[in-house]
């Protein structure tokens, strides 16, 4: 019977160190500590590439190695009969590598010392079970595929997309015992993602934003591949990642106001790239303040519920775009009582405050302008996702730009930070502005 | 057939105390003689009071392939890793004999794995997984003795590879 790779996976966690013998061309061995060896597909594993060793010169000379990896949990022993293809040196199997080794590198002391210079990559030719004493596994709490499968069925029983986002954050915590959660869209321009919903957090950071390319929510965007770590490590800390954020924020503006959600001691994270038709989306970001918390069979289910997520999310638009509401009527809203609230729109980065407080800005600030200055004129409430996506003025940056996303961050803001301003939908592709108060819109032009 | 002697150890004092370490961990590979080198994980070594040759403990029905490769090539290399401060250390080796344990040789892996488990266990790792790992029957347990020909510093950083320096 012929043992595949994915069947010993918990070995190549990293947990105990492996071992790499090769051979140089005399023939003369060589016996290396490898810091990872990763698992690629069921036929190939990567090792980490991180000084010039002998190990290295060996296998450019003669392709052939051995490992031999241990089950951190049962002690079993497996013997990888290896042979070395390629070095890669980015890329997401690089990316993906460099963030696991970070948190190893963290947790054994060696932070600064391990850093990645490639991936090997190696053909697996074999792989053979050791003989020895084995300690019998301990019983799982769950098992994560019937935990997926229970999962999946939010998809088929939510139809819009702050409902579905809301039911599988709280799905993951319920079947997966995942506790800190949260989604974060792809801004079709601006080489950032921006928080939508999340779960789990004192304060939901709705609005929150990150640059693509920083730590592990923005590494997973922009290599479109699931990045896992084990261990809590400066390198892909929230900390670094914002303040790397905001010295890129040369494109247009971080959103630096809203802070970002987070634990304050997360030990592990896995964020998974959410695609649709080859593009990334978004990301599903989920955290722990366990070490070791997330294994290879997390890191499947998430980028499973990530990949459904994607197709659930273009479909919903295809069908926003096919029911092309009809602009409502212009009627005027019941009149609102109360105190006036002045409401300040700033044209030069469409940031909106309510009184003094700050609300949101970019393109949900640009909807919220357009629909308190459409109430004004008209006194219209009612309006349609169409209606906003032709708008000029809005500037959604792209066509394929998630406008519901956009919509169901200006309404959670609304909801957290106003009484006054309420957003409600009122069927698909359509929705009602609340004034609960009179409203006075402030427009402040670009100096 | 005897071990080639050397004109010197290759081994200072502190290059063989490294070796006795309490805690250590020690793993050796064996080339067949072709283009594959297999391993086998040890259970504790013994160095000779001129330092000149070095044995170590391995379990032959769990590393039979790691075995059969040293039968054929008699070519060794032994990694000496101290867990806590990943400082490593390389011995190869060519002639290894491989033969029966002298009298306190199994006190020697007792007391070995004994200390890894403990060295291992502060580090937090599951003392049970790490003591089943090196569990084996006593009668399969073969000592593996060679002559030092190369050693070599392999702790990791910039320095890994380059040839151990006598300080001694």
């Amino acid at each position: 019977m012929t043992i595949t790779v994915d069947a010993i996976r918990r070995c190549l966690e990293g947990v105990i160190p492996s071992t790499i013998a090769t051979c140089a061309p005399d023939g003369t061995p060589n016996i290396s500590y490898v810091s990872q060896v990763h698992y690629v597909d069921s036929s190939h594993v990567a090792l980490t590439f991180q000084f010039f060793n002998k190990t290295h010169s060996n296998v450019l000379a003669n392709p052939r190695a051995t490992v031999v990896a241990i089950d951190p949990q049962s002690a079993a022993r497996f013997e990888l009969d290896l042979e070395y293809l390629r070095t890669e040196t980015e890329g997401p199997l690089f990316e993906s590598m460099k963030a696991k080794l970070a948190g190893i590198a963290s947790h054994s002391g060696m932070a600064g010392v391990f850093r990645l210079l490639g991936s090997d990559v190696y053909r697996v030719r074999a792989v053979t079970p050791l003989a020895g004493k084995q300690l019998p596994l301990p019983t799982p709490r769950r098992n994560l595929l019937a935990s997926l499968r229970a999962c999946s069925q939010v998809f088929e029983r939510c139809t819009d997309l702050s409902a579905l986002l809301e039911a599988l954050l709280a799905e993951l915590e319920a079947k997966f015992e995942i506790r800190h959660s949260m989604v974060l869209m792809l801004d079709g321009a601006g080489g950032r993602l921006y928080t939508v919903a999340s779960r789990g957090y004192r304060d939901s950071g709705v609005g929150s934003e990150i640059a693509v390319g920083c730590g592990v929510i923005g590494v997973c965007a922009q290599q479109k591949t699931p990045i896992r770590i084990m261990h809590t490590t400066a390198e892909y800390s929230y900390g670094r990642a914002i303040r790397e954020s905001a010295e890129r924020a040369g494109m247009g503006g971080l959103e630096t106001a809203i802070p970002l959600p987070g634990i304050a001691d997360s030990r592990s994270q896995l964020a998974a790239p959410i695609v649709s038709a080859g593009r990334v989306l978004g990301v599903l970001y989920v955290e722990s303040p366990e070490d070791l918390r997330f294994s290879y069979d997390d890191e499947d289910a998430l980028v499973a519920l990530a990949a459904q997520l994607g197709v659930a999310i273009r479909a919903m638009q295809e069908t926003e775009d096919l029911h092309e509401a009809p602009r409502p009527p212009a009627r005027p809203g019941a009149p609102s009582g109360g105190a006036q609230v002045v409401v300040r729109h700033f044209a030069a980065d469409d940031s909106i405050f309510i009184g003094d407080d700050y609300l949101i800005k970019g393109v949900a600030g640009a909807i919220l302008r357009k629909l308190l200055a459409d109430h004004a004129r008209e006194g219209r409430t009612e309006f349609t996702n169409r209606e906003l996506r032709l708008d000029p003025q809005i500037r959604l940056p792209d066509v394929s730009d998630n406008l519901e996303a956009r919509l169901i961050l200006l309404h959670r803001r609304l909801a957290e930070r106003s009484g006054a301003l309420m957003l409600e939908k009122t069927g698909r592709g359509r929705f009602r502005l609340c004034v609960n108060r009179p409203v006075q819109l402030v427009e402040v032009p670009r100096t | 057939m005897s071990l080639a002697a050397s004109a010197g150890a290759l081994l200072d004092e502190s290059a063989a105390a490294f070796l006795y370490r309490p805690g250590i961990s020690i793993t050796a590979a064996a080339s067949d003689g072709r283009s594959v080198a297999r391993i086998g994980r040890c259970l504790g070594c013994r160095v000779a009071a001129d330092r000149t040759r070095v044995t170590v403990f391995i379990a032959s029905a769990q590393y039979r392939t790691f075995f059969d490769a040293l039968e054929a090539s008699r070519r060794i290399a032994v990694v000496f890793s101290y867990p806590s401060t990943h400082q490593t250390m390389q011995l190869k080796g060519s002639e290894a004999e491989v033969g029966s344990l002298a009298p306190g040789d199994h006190e020697i892996i007792a007391r070995h794995v004994d200390d890894f488990v403990d060295e291992l266990g502060r580090l937090g790792y599951p003392r049970d997984v790490v003591r089943a790992y090196h569990w084996c029957e006593a009668a399969e347990v073969r000592a593996v003795t060679f002559a030092p020909s190369a050693a070599f510093e392999q702790t990791p950083g910039p320095g890994a590879g380059a040839p151990l320096r006598r300080t001694a």
